[in-house]
């Protein structure tokens, strides 16, 4: 993908983004800080401009395009490490059949087949809980395990 | 105190009113403020005993006008890319030489066909050759062209003229302004636009440290002092004020203050540039105007032609097509603040034909070609639409 930029003497700077199939994106960046966006639908077609955009409005869209301000999650493009186990997490509730004894008591992993790898308890985290940590409610249990396994593990911990 | 104020009221009034009522009929505003000038100046019309006239043209009026000058050629200087010098040279420099030769030869055989002298017609050359930056890129962004191919021949060609504007005017005002020997004020002249020269070179780097201030107040009175003060010893050195303004610019480009200077000394330079618009119509008497007029329709219809021509080839050498070739042709023939600009030396000179007849033409010329071009543009579809129906 090539980005062409050129001078425009007294107005700005001009970007220019193949779009594949001959239409290009062209950005023209005013020194006001104002920005107008056209889109050229062949080589031959003439420039439609779609947008014009204060400094503000560009940024807040650049953060959008860019990702920073959502980011959805690309399935097709993530790379998982782990094979099928993923990382999850699970709010311990009120009652919860879980709440009061150590990790050894639950026996979640025998149960579920999810392994509790970290538990966040307010503000601390206790990373690699040994089977004798205490769990409590409020507790969030981050887990390592199938979408299967940690169904299981949901529905186990928030059992009534 | 009171009356000062009133003038000076007056004056940006007019202006005010006038540039809105251009936008409204989506014309350049320069010349409306021209019109505006001639319309309350000193020879404004006289209806039925009732004359027109509000504004004389004050001290200050002069002033600004000057400053008008200094900061429009700055800003030429400010924008000069030499990334565009470099990149397709080739065609730069073709298109640029024959819009050169077509253009400032008609207008010197048209002005020695009128019996000028060859300075006067070397001020008439400089006249009907240089396109309006202005007019021209303003309409260019207003019609979305500046995305499109044809922006490049466009802007090209400008920055071309621009090169040799500075050069020319060097040369011409040096001539025309120096007193005695022409030699001699010509080897003053080059000898401090070679001292110009170093510094648009050499002067990036400083000015980068120099002006490096926090504060945008003191930055902007840092480059307009600098830039004031330079085109005063421009003006004495005989090169114009100009020339040494458009240098400086140069200097300033290299430099990362560009984009600052383009936020900040926008505005003073639009009001600047206003004035000096609007001070052109004071001093422009229409009976003038009427007794050069068949030098203005000659050189209206011949210009016309000649930009036309060269511009379109200037498309075709970069590659375009016809269709697109023809829009660069329209964009093009817009003539305005320069062509001002040198009616405005040639008025400071003097002598002949440069005290009154050229600048007179000047102002009837840049009246029609303002006002054609940038209609020309607005039409142009209807242009090429014809043509692709006559293939």
């Amino acid at each position: 993908m090539t980005v062409y930029e050129t001078d425009v003497p007294g107005v700005g700077r001009k970007f220019e983004l193949e779009l594949g199939g001959g239409s290009r994106l062209v950005v023209l960046l005013h020194h006001d800080g104002r920005r107008e966006l056209f889109v050229r639908p062949d080589p031959d077609g003439d420039s439609e401009r779609f947008a014009d955009l204060t400094g503000e409005q560009a940024r807040k869209l650049g953060a959008i395009l860019g990702g920073a301000y959502f980011q959805p999650v690309e399935f097709s493009s993530a790379s998982v490490p782990l094979g099928d186990a993923i990382i999850e997490w699970v709010t311990v509730p009120e009652g919860s059949p879980v709440a009061g004894g150590t990790l050894a008591d639950s026996n979640l992993r025998d149960a579920t087949g999810a392994s509790v790898i970290a538990v966040q308890r307010g503000p601390d985290t206790i990373a690699n809980p040994d089977a004798d940590t205490t769990l409590e409610a409020g507790d969030v249990l981050v887990a390592l395990g199938t979408r299967d396994e940690h169904a299981e593990l949901e529905s186990f911990v928030t059992a009534a | 105190m009171a009356d000062l104020l009133l003038q000076a009221g007056i004056a940006i009034a007019v202006l005010a009113v006038v540039g809105l009522l251009a936008h409204r009929f989506g014309q350049s505003v320069i010349p409306a403020y021209i019109v505006v000038g001639i319309l309350v100046g000193p020879n404004a019309p006289v209806v039925q005993g009732v004359s027109f006239n509000l504004l004389e043209r004050y001290e200050f009026i002069t002033l600004f006008a000057e400053l008008g000058i200094v900061l429009l050629l700055f800003f030429i200087g400010l924008e000069f890319s030499v990334d565009r010098l470099l990149a397709r040279r080739g065609e730069f420099t073709r298109a640029g030489t024959v819009d050169f030769v077509a253009n400032a030869g008609v207008g010197l055989a048209i002005a020695l066909a009128f019996g000028f002298t060859p300075l006067e017609a070397a001020f008439v050359a400089g006249i009907v050759y240089i396109s309006s930056s202005a007019i021209v890129t303003k309409t260019l962004v207003d019609l979305g062209w500046v995305a499109d191919p044809e922006a490049e021949p466009v802007l090209g060609v400008l920055v071309f003229e621009d090169l040799v504007i500075a050069v020319y005017l060097a040369i011409v005002s040096a001539v025309a302004t120096g007193a005695g020997d022409p030699f001699t004020s010509v080897g003053i002249a080059l000898a401090f636009l070679v001292v110009l020269f170093a510094v648009a070179r050499f002067g990036g780097p400083v000015a980068e440290r120099v002006y490096a201030h926090d504060s945008d107040e003191q930055f902007m009175l840092g480059v307009l002092g600098t830039l004031v003060l330079l085109g005063a010893v421009g003006l004495a050195a005989g090169v114009s004020e100009a020339v040494a303004a458009f240098f400086l610019g140069m200097a300033f480009s290299e430099t990362t203050h560009v984009e600052r200077i383009e936020r900040i000394l926008s505005p003073p330079r639009d009001l600047f540039a206003a004035v000096f618009f609007l001070s052109i119509g004071l001093q422009t008497d229409l009976g003038t105007v009427r007794s050069a007029l068949a030098l203005v329709v000659v050189a209206v219809v011949l210009t016309t032609a000649t930009k036309l021509a060269s511009a379109y080839y200037a498309g075709r050498t970069y590659g375009l097509d016809q269709r697109r070739s023809v829009r660069v042709a329209v964009a093009l023939v817009a003539r305005g603040e320069f062509s001002l600009v040198l009616a405005a030396i040639a008025t400071s000179v003097g002598t002949g034909a440069l005290g009154e007849e050229i600048p007179a033409f000047a102002v009837g010329y840049v009246l029609a070609m303002s006002i054609l071009g940038t209609t020309l543009m607005r039409y142009s579809d209807v242009i090429t639409d014809r043509l692709a129906a006559t293939n």
